[in-house]
């Protein structure tokens, strides 16, 4: 017989149990009539009949339940009684339901938000077609850096390469855009004919780019996203009426992508690479490279077929280029980058605060139970079978988590809808944030093992304790409660060491951030409005063609003088990339050190020549002008700054940084040194070191100080790898500034592009991811605190309530209110110091992981594990000081007769 | 009544109640009855694991049930064999008789032959 009919049966019994009651009884009745018309026959008294043949049946009640339990539906039926039972039962303690219930949902609501995060960011697969075959693709420099394409490079790639279906560049750039409702300052992607065919998304609406539209001086063409649709385009299906004007050039609106499309995030609109005609060189590295794979190519296959036609470009060109090789790399890993140890860790910490919520309950639990103990004793006498009594407290427990699992689901999905608002911008991915299946399969996921490990531990409880015992232990309310107190110390020590690993974990971070804050960067970024602008750049600078840089330096030292001139601007400096906000994107590169020698003529040369590392050094690039260092506060350490001598025609100086003389030059002098850093702007005239200026922190706060070489831009000028920033020191408002400056850059240099913010919030950007993990484990540990402590004195209090008759028979006998207090303290002291013993040795062991998001501390630095232990324990000493003081008040007259 | 002359081996309860229902149709106590009758003093049936029995036997399809008037003019409920009831009947005697025999070829050794 099939298991489904033998489940389809089983339904039947209980959808038709009434019906089957009463027939039951009927045959039953049935056979002890006919048994008794039998026995009369025979010669039987009437009414002796009667009784004599429910006694054969063996008891008419007993044949009924034994019926039952042949139908194989008593579990069931039990369940439902149960659960009846334990609702009720729940409801007359509805403080202790209460705080279980919202522990749990707290422990659960809270994973479940992490677990959608960490979901949408590391585990879902990005949302395009077969997601993984989609790789980024960068240049590799000999000395092992990343950079983008280049554009003539990227177009070999593309022609010669077997492993990719489809290959493609992009770019992004601030656009001012009009011709919708409003105008609006927004990301621009410019992509390559191939970039919609790598991601596999077609445009919702209209059509994708025509082959007319994609080629040099095309018809101008804009796809442009649903949100800016919506917005600005009215939603209108018709899209051949719009005609939208970006810096200057006039696109008809060719499409728009589907909603959800993100890709560069935060673009409003997408136009061809191909209509401006590609002039710049070889190592103009202005492409972020993008491809998807031919089905059954791996990524190893991509790059040793790519890293191939890198070797040709370079045997070809030599000296014009600056690749050896290439890196292909999951777009789904390189968009996560370093994230990924930050959110493991935010998901260990929340899943560590379940496991207290768990304790926490089960603890509760426990002291219920021990409270029930005479309760349950009567009903094991009745005969309530011990099965019975576990079920009972599997279905209350079940009932909890599962409450306690629906609240929490609710406070995850209330967290997913703020998230948005409190997630570090740099955060990728997070517009994919959502409560989805997957993520409710996690809070299911994790409120069935609540459930699970609550129910068998409060089913193990149930069973061990001797229940008999409980009904003859005498009528001490609590007598019965020895081993189950035990077993609760011993969960509020499990509860106090978890605690204390989430505690270390923030403060780790705590300190970190602490020491990162406190970081002197090596200048005075407060009061600095930078104004981050394009000029036109001279593709590649060589002696012959200075006229062009003639013309940028004159555009900028304009610019300079005027906003100079504003009323409240101090001072004013130019520099070509910002340290720290810049950060990763900073030039680096090796130099030569010449003394003598002859320059090498060109970069073939350089490269033979830097072979010999006596004469090789490596520092960032940064081009400068002298107000910088006076407009950020960088200090002259020796010799002199650049000055109105240094033009362009009198021989090139440097400024180098403390750091960079200490390594390279130790106990030398490094000024009137020459050397050659052509590599970086293309311009081989050796520089001559001039003065050594203060040490800056310019990869971020968290390394150490970088050796920089400083040029001069009057007579190196900006090249295509700077990004030109002017700062302005200033205590005006920030609005006057900008509306100033704005009006100069629009008289001086109307085409350029210029991004105005403050120094402080490029930094800040830099640190706003730090700060939200340290917020959100700060957050959990707190609350995991919370929950140990009020465990703490949950175990303690009832110990006290327990020892009422012992301290009353103490302060008989003369025990001052001293030795109460220290007795009753001493047994929360020596939970917490044995929970702090236990979780230093996990901390120890387990902060290793997450050494990469500290900075300036060990991972098991004894400051923060002696303030963080120290804290737990006077936090533990409170929770029992309470009690305690209970207990000191306790008058020995009352306390002797208390039961 | 457990264990005062109930000598039933488990599992043949079920194989009698076929064997009984195998004749004709019957309400549980005429089984009883039955079964009483076959057994005469050799063992009992105790009425009381009847119940449970049936329901199943009526749970594994063996044998269904329907409610009739008996010739008394009472309802009573009407129990007989399905073919799959048959089946498992014969399935089981042929277990049955191979068991019986082989213990009854145990039995009938003399202890001659059982030593070595």
């Amino acid at each position: 017989m099939s298991a489904f009919s033998d489940l389809l049966e089983r339904l039947r019994e209980i959808v038709f149990r009434r019906r089957r009651a009463r027939e039951l009884d009927e045959e039953l009745r049935f056979h002890v009539e006919r048994d008794a018309e039998e026995r009369v026959r025979r010669g039987a008294d009437p009414a002796e009949a009667r009784r004599a043949a429910a006694l054969a049946l063996g008891g008419i009640e007993q044949t009924k339940e034994s019926v039952w339990d042949a139908r194989g539906v008593r579990p069931l039926l039990d369940l439902g009684a149960d659960l009846r039972f334990c609702l009720r039962a729940l409801r007359r303690s509805p403080g202790f339901t209460a705080v279980a219930v919202v522990t749990l949902a707290l422990g659960i609501g809270a994973s479940t938000a992490i677990f959608s995060v960490v979901d949408a960011v590391l585990l879902r697969a990005l949302p395009y077609p077969s997601p993984q075959s989609i790789v980024r693709v960068w240049e590799h420099a000999p000395n092992g850096r990343r950079m983008n394409l280049a554009g003539p490079n990227f177009d070999d790639f593309q022609s010669q390469n077997d492993t990719f279906a489809s290959l493609a560049v992009y770019g992004y750039e601030e656009a001012s855009i009009s011709g919708g409702s409003a105008p609006l300052r927004v990301n621009v992607a410019v992509v390559s004919g191939g970039f919609f065919h790598v991601l596999g998304v077609e445009p919702a609406r209209g059509r994708a780019f025509a082959p007319d539209e994609q080629r040099p001086h095309g018809a101008p063409a804009v796809i442009v996203s649903h949100g800016y649709w919506l917005r600005y385009l009215g939603g209108k299906s018709d899209l051949s009426g719009f005609r939208l004007a970006m810096e200057g050039v006039v696109y008809s609106v060719a499409g728009v992508m589907p909603e959800g499309f993100d890709f560069p995030a935060g673009v409003a609109a997408w136009i061809p690479r191909e209509l401006e005609p590609e002039l710049s060189g070889r190592t103009a590295h202005n492409w972020r490279g993008l491809g998807r794979l031919r089905d059954g190519v791996t990524v190893a296959q991509a790059r040793a077929n790519l890293g191939a036609i890198a070797r040709r470009i370079k045997d070809q060109y030599g000296k014009e280029v600056d690749l050896d090789d290439v890196a292909v790399v999951p777009l789904a890993d390189a968009m996560v980058g370093d994230v990924r140890t930050a959110l493991l860790t935010l998901l260990g910490a929340v899943g560590l605060l379940l496991l207290v919520a768990c304790a926490n309950v089960a603890g509760l639990l426990l002291a219920r139970t021990a409270a029930r103990r005479k309760e349950l004793a009567v009903r094991a006498a009745l005969g309530a079978s011990r099965g019975r009594l576990v079920r009972q407290f599997l279905a209350e427990s079940l009932s909890l988590s599962l409450a306690g699992g629906g609240l929490g689901i609710l406070m995850a999905a209330w967290a997913v809808r703020i998230l948005p608002a409190v997630l570090p911008t740099n955060l990728p991915r997070q517009r994919e944030i959502a409560m989805n299946a997957p993520v409710l399969l996690f809070a299911l996921a994790a409120t069935v093992a609540v459930a699970v490990s609550l129910g068998l531990f409060a089913a193990w409880r149930a069973a061990a304790g001797d229940l008999q015992d409980a009904l003859t232990a005498g009528s001490r309310s609590y007598s019965g409660g020895g081993a189950s107190q035990r077993l609760r110390s011993f969960l509020v020590i499990g509860e106090i060491a978890v605690t204390l690993v989430i505690l270390v974990g923030a403060g780790l971070l705590g300190h970190s951030f602490v020491r990162l804050v406190s970081t002197s960067p090596g200048f005075r970024h407060q009061d600095l409005i930078t104004m981050e602008f394009s000029p036109p750049t001279p593709k590649w600078l060589t002696p012959e063609d200075q006229t062009d840089v003639a013309r940028q330096i004159r555009l900028m030292d304009g610019i300079l003088a005027r906003l100079g001139a504003i009323p409240g601007a101090e001072s004013v400096g130019l520099v070509g990339a910002l340290p720290v906000a810049a950060g990763d994107d900073l030039a680096d590169g090796d130099f030569l050190i010449l003394d003598g020698q002859k320059p090498p003529a060109d970069l073939e040369e350089f490269g033979r020549m830097s072979r010999n590392p006596s004469r090789v050094g490596h520092a960032l690039y940064c081009v400068a002008g002298e107000a910088y260092f006076r407009t950020v506060g960088i200090p002259l350490v020796r010799g002199r700054m650049f000055g109105s001598q240094d033009d362009l025609d009198s021989p090139n100086v440097a400024v180098i940084s403390q750091t960079l003389a200490r390594e390279r030059w130790p106990n030398q002098d490094p000024i009137g040194r020459v050397i050659e850093f052509g590599n970086m702007d293309g311009n081989l005239t050796p520089l001559t070191i001039v003065g050594i200026a203060g040490d800056v922190r310019a990869r971020g706060l968290d390394l150490p100080p970088s050796p920089v070489i400083y040029v001069d831009y009057r007579q190196r000028g900006m090249h295509a790898n700077s990004s030109p920033t002017v700062l302005v020191r200033t205590a005006a408002p920030l609005g006057e500034i900008v509306s100033a400056a704005r009006g100069i850059f629009h008289d001086l240099a109307p085409d350029v592009p210029v991004k105005f913010s403050t120094f402080a919030d490029e930094m800040g950007g830099w640190l706003s991811d730090r700060r939200f993990l340290l917020l959100l484990v700060a957050l959990f540990a707190a609350a995991a605190l919370g929950l140990a402590a009020v465990g703490l004195y949950g175990v303690v209090a009832f110990s006290v309530m327990r020892r009422t008759q012992e301290i009353g028979i103490r302060m008989a006998l003369g025990a001052e209110r001293g030795d109460v207090l220290r007795l009753v303290l001493g047994e929360g002291a020596r939970m917490a110091a044995v929970g702090v013993v236990i979780g230093v040795a996990v901390s120890l062991a387990i902060t290793r992981l997450m050494a990469t998001l500290l900075f300036g501390v060990s991972a098991t630095d004894p400051l923060t594990f002696g303030g963080v232990a120290a804290l737990l324990c006077s936090v533990a000493l409170l929770a029992s000081y309470i009690p305690a003081r209970r207990a000191m008040g306790l008058d020995p007259d009352t306390a002797l007769r208390y039961e | 009544m457990v264990g005062e002359k109930s000598d039933l081996l488990p599992g043949t309860l079920e194989m009698l109640v076929l064997k009984a229902l195998c004749l004709e149709p019957m309400h549980s106590w005429g089984i009883g009855q039955r079964l009483d009758q076959w057994s005469s003093d050799t063992f009992r049936v105790p009425q009381g694991s009847l119940y449970p029995a049936l329901q199943r036997m009526l749970r594994k399809g063996w044998i269904r049930s329907k409610w009739r008037v008996t010739e008394n003019n009472r309802r009573a409920r009407y129990y007989s064999v399905t073919r799959a009831g048959r089946r498992q009947l014969e399935q089981q005697t042929a277990g049955w008789d191979r068991a019986s025999a082989a213990i009854d070829g145990i039995l009938g050794l003399r202890l001659s032959d059982a030593t070595p």
